[in-house]
């Protein structure tokens, strides 16, 4: 043994130059590594949230209809427009219009008129969506803003 | 006794020691670790399985296109226009289906003959390992095709992922901490299954699952080698010469390979890889069937997306994982269920999930559940209490039972390990043949509503 200093502890110079360069690899790598994790989740969805869906005679009155490529459903009644989401809450299928409200394909979970779960796994109500109007008259759905069952926009 | 080693034994050993693929087999063997009747040659069939699904893997990519454009027709080509190209294509959809099946074959033999005891604990733990990337291979490997089976399976098994949320909308933290939908991007790198999803199971079902699992492949035969062998039945009496390895352990392997080749050609020339219409998120499939083999866990989250999807399957994989410390007794190693003892046990677990869960599930399929007994009930119960749930909680009682009756570690694991099999079957069955559209009950597809 040639290295002779020993600090209180009984360590040697040696153990503490080899315990520190572990530990200053280990936490080197575990940086690096959190800074490349940040790679994996997605910055931006390639969804669009907010987006147009025509004009209000578009939409025959009292009834729902699909919107497939916004996996939407729209009802219009003489006193305005509603859109509630056609993906199930449960796990993500889409919902079709039912005598009593909506049913979906998967797992059975089935909806109401006004998205409530009656029954089956879903344990969330499905989303209405606040519309607006654009300038040249035609509805803007916004996804991001989530409105109640009652909310119409009056046109 | 030091036998004198011939020339001719010598030789036969040099076989195996010089030949670098030869030399994962040992020079000799015990002659218990080659009987037919107590390991049915499952692992070798799944190593061979896994090399037909490089083989072919690799085959199928030189048509493949991973882009949501091109995906779906390329399958299309391989199915209709490359020159056997719908054979290598069934050859390694059949391969994958074999590898789930065989795995779950070979995780039973090795529980029901005490194979993770004696210092095998860590290669039970490889083993368990493997059964998880098999199963997540087959996952990832679904999407690839593109069509509306792929797209739908997808959806729902990443929806499953996310069902976290159900748990901290619970406890209200779900705006600060979304650990569902935090997984959920990681799996599919966007809000909804799209090209960043495709480019991402393409890379996890070509690069990164396939090299993990060659890893874990070459850890468990290293286990067994460290481990001396294969688990086997103790011999009675005296010290047993074993067998030279050459070339006897070579037949035996030539056979099984042999024998996994023919039943997977015959199957890919008499059934064909299904491919429905390309993926279209507007319309889900009525009803959508994942793989027969998520089918039991697609019954499970049609009571509950979080219970069922996430609660359950951990579950289990922690029970998988601690079977060699809940059972430590180093007793009756390679014999069928630990003798008459645990073959009663056993058919008493049998019966008993068989009566509790179909009870259930009965229950569930003629009567409803507490949502439609009681509507405005907090929903947070029925994730609580429901079919899946309650079975899990009845095979607990029913191992601690077991436990107190027998005082045995053994008993009460088999007891667990029985009933968790026996209700994953049942399950399975269930999903299988029992849903149709709507997730509703029928008694056979004959009697599906047309639309």
């Amino acid at each position: 043994m040639t290295v002779t200093d020993i600090n209180e502890s009984g360590q040697t110079r040696r153990d503490f130059i080899k315990r520190f360069s572990v530990w200053a690899a280990a936490s080197a790598g575990i940086l690096a590594s959190l800074s490349l994790i940040r790679q994996f989740i997605p910055r931006f969805s390639r969804q669009q949230k907010r987006f147009k869906i025509g004009r209000k005679n578009n939409y025959p009155l009292n009834s729902y209809t699909y919107l497939p490529e916004r996996q939407l459903f729209v009802y219009r009644d003489h006193e305005g427009v509603r859109a509630v989401s056609a993906v199930c809450t449960h796990l993500g299928c889409i919902i079709e219009k039912s005598d009593e409200g909506f049913q979906c394909p998967c797992h059975g979970s089935c909806y109401n008129e006004d998205g409530e779960v009656v029954s089956g796994a879903a344990t969330k109500d499905l989303p209405w969506f606040e519309l607006n109007k654009d300038v040249d008259g035609q509805i803007v759905v916004d996804q991001g803003r989530i409105a109640g069952p009652g909310q119409k926009l009056y046109i | 006794m030091a036998a004198t080693i011939t020339e001719d034994n010598r030789r036969k050993l040099g076989r195996i020691n010089k030949n670098f693929f030869l030399h994962i087999h040992a020079g000799k063997v015990h002659p218990n670790s080659l009987r037919p009747d107590y390991t049915f040659g499952l692992g070798i069939i799944l190593g061979f399985l896994f090399l037909i699904m490089i083989l072919t893997g690799v085959i199928l990519l030189i048509n493949y296109t991973p882009s949501v454009e091109r995906a779906y027709n390329s399958v299309k080509d391989i199915m209709f226009v490359v020159p056997g190209g719908r054979y290598i294509r069934n050859i390694h959809r059949w391969a994958a289906h074999g590898m789930v099946l065989v795995s779950f074959l070979h995780l039973i033999r090795v529980f029901y003959t005490g194979g993770y005891l004696k210092g095998r604990s860590q290669n039970w733990i490889f083993g368990v390992v493997i059964l998880f990337l098999v199963m997540f291979m087959n996952f990832s490997g679904y999407l690839l095709p593109w069509d509306q089976l792929a797209f739908w399976a997808v959806t729902i098994g990443s929806n499953i992922a996310a069902s976290f949320r159900e748990l901290t909308d619970i406890l209200g933290i779900t705006q600060v901490l979304d650990i569902g939908g935090f997984i959920r991007s990681l799996l599919l790198g966007d809000d909804t299954v799209g090209q960043a999803a495709l480019s991402r199971f393409f890379m996890l079902h070509v690069v990164f699952l396939p090299v993990t699992l060659m890893v874990f492949v070459g850890l468990h035969f290293w286990r067994i080698r460290k481990d001396g062998g294969i688990s086997r039945p103790q011999s009675e009496g005296a010290k047993v010469n074993k067998l030279y390895s050459w070339p006897l352990v070579m037949w035996a392997e030539l056979a099984i390979l042999m024998g996994t080749a023919a039943v997977l050609l015959a199957m890919a020339f008499l059934f064909d890889a299904p491919l429905r219409e390309e993926a279209n998120p507007a319309f889900a499939e009525n009803p959508a069937k994942s793989p027969w083999y998520f089918l039991g866990i697609q019954e499970l989250v049609s009571y509950s997306a979080f219970a069922g999807g996430v609660v359950i399957p951990v579950l289990f994989l922690v029970f998988l994982i601690s079977v060699p410390y809940v059972d430590r007794e180093e007793k009756y190693i390679g014999i069928w269920f630990s003798g008459p003892q645990g073959r009663r046990i056993t058919w008493q677990s049998i019966a008993f999930t068989g009566i509790v869960t179909l009870a259930l599930v009965i229950i569930i399929i003629r009567y409803g559940w507490l949502n439609t007994w009681i509507p405005g009930i907090p929903r947070f119960v029925v994730m609580l209490v429901n079919p899946a749930t309650l079975s899990a909680l009845a095979y607990v009682l029913w191992s601690l039972w077991v436990n107190r009756q027998t005082g045995s570690g053994r008993m009460r694991t088999m007891a667990m390990f029985t009933c968790t099999m026996t209700a994953f079957i049942i399950f399975t069955v269930i999903g299988i043949w029992f849903r149709g559209p709507n997730w509703e009950f029928y008694w056979s597809a004959a009697q599906w509503p047309v639309f």
